[in-house]
């Protein structure tokens, strides 16, 4: 399955839906917020979204900002 | 101080300075000025994690969550439209629903976008949120923000971290004039001399963050903008002198054994 993350294609294997893809980039224990397609996929959904090919996803945090 | 409290969004806030969490050199001093500020509002950015180092630091790792209140940016953003997505994506964190709505376009100035601000924060609103929009110092602008439900105004005093202090003093108390909700003025700040101005004219709090983060002494310079806002607050509350042409004597003019 290829699916852009972050702005970068990746090319993914034995991954279906959010939670197993959080975890494959070890966040699952960080506050992260998990975006597809332009729509917010909060955390208690993240076990139920299956994922599916051509699938654009953002994974963003907090920084330093004023 | 004989003072009502700073109150947003039904919180009382017991600091009127609110502080930026960018551009400190590392997370110990960036801590260590946190508190010595006293401030009780952080603000963030929302930002891409980068996949090859998903263990980099996230901001809020060192941070004791209880303590403050959240006020994540909308930064990046151009139009309203990304302002509203980086709110969701804020929001959905969990740990605030407030929003500083920031557009900016132009890459050398970040002066704001008063008209995509304004769209924004009336979308916003609509979902919910608690809106604070950072924008430009006019004052029928600000009533039009503050029509459209925004909790704060947040007019800039200069671009950005410019640390040219207040570049429209007339402007900003026109704003404080009118105003039915806080004015916490915001961006631009150089040092605890801008803040104790924009106090003295009867804003509500302040929004700094450059000023403190590269400062030579990021510590020290958090100190002096807690006293500051204390110092420029109490001056407004005290009410200060008209200013005269020419002098009066402050010694009193009888019984002086000279002619």
């Amino acid at each position: 399955m290829t699916l852009t993350v972050n702005g970068q294609e990746q090319e993914l294997h034995g991954i279906c839906n959010v939670s197993e893809l959080v975890s494959h980039y070890r966040l699952q224990d960080k506050l992260v917020v998990v975006e597809i397609d332009g729509k917010v996929i909060e955390r208690e959904n993240w076990e139920e979204t299956q994922l599916r090919d051509g699938m654009t996803i953002e994974l963003v945090h907090f920084v330093g900002g004023g | 101080m004989n003072d009502r409290p700073l109150v947003i969004d039904g919180v009382e806030l017991k600091s009127r300075l609110f502080l930026g969490t960018g551009r400190f050199k590392n997370a110990q001093v960036q801590n260590e000025a946190i508190a010595q500020s006293g401030t009780e509002v952080l603000t963030f950015a929302i930002r891409r994690v980068n996949l090859d180092e998903p263990n980099q630091d996230s901001i809020l790792q060192h941070l004791d969550l209880k303590k403050f209140r959240f006020l994540p940016n909308t930064s990046g953003a151009k139009t309203a439209d990304e302002a509203v997505r980086i709110a969701r994506l804020a929001r959905a964190s969990g740990i605030s629903n407030w929003i500083k709505v920031e557009i900016c376009v132009n890459e050398k100035t970040l002066l704001p976008d008063p008209i995509e601000t304004l769209k924004a924060t009336e979308q916003l609103v609509k979902e919910g949120f608690v809106v604070l929009p950072y924008t430009s110092d006019d004052p029928m602008l600000w009533k039009r923000l503050e029509e459209a439900g925004a909790a704060a105004v947040m007019p800039g005093a200069s671009p950005i971290g410019t640390g040219l202090g207040l570049l429209n003093p007339y402007n900003l108390s026109l704003i404080v004039e009118d105003a039915n909700v806080p004015v916490i003025v915001d961006a631009g700040i150089g040092s605890a001399k801008d803040v104790v101005e924009a106090m003295e004219i009867g804003v509500d709090g302040i929004l700094l963050n450059t000023a403190v983060a590269e400062a030579k002494d990021p510590v020290k310079m958090a100190q002096a903008m807690k006293y500051a806002v204390e110092a420029g607050r109490l001056s407004y509350l005290a009410g200060r002198i008209e200013k005269r042409r020419y002098a009066k004597p402050s010694s009193t003019p009888t019984g002086k054994i000279t002619n």
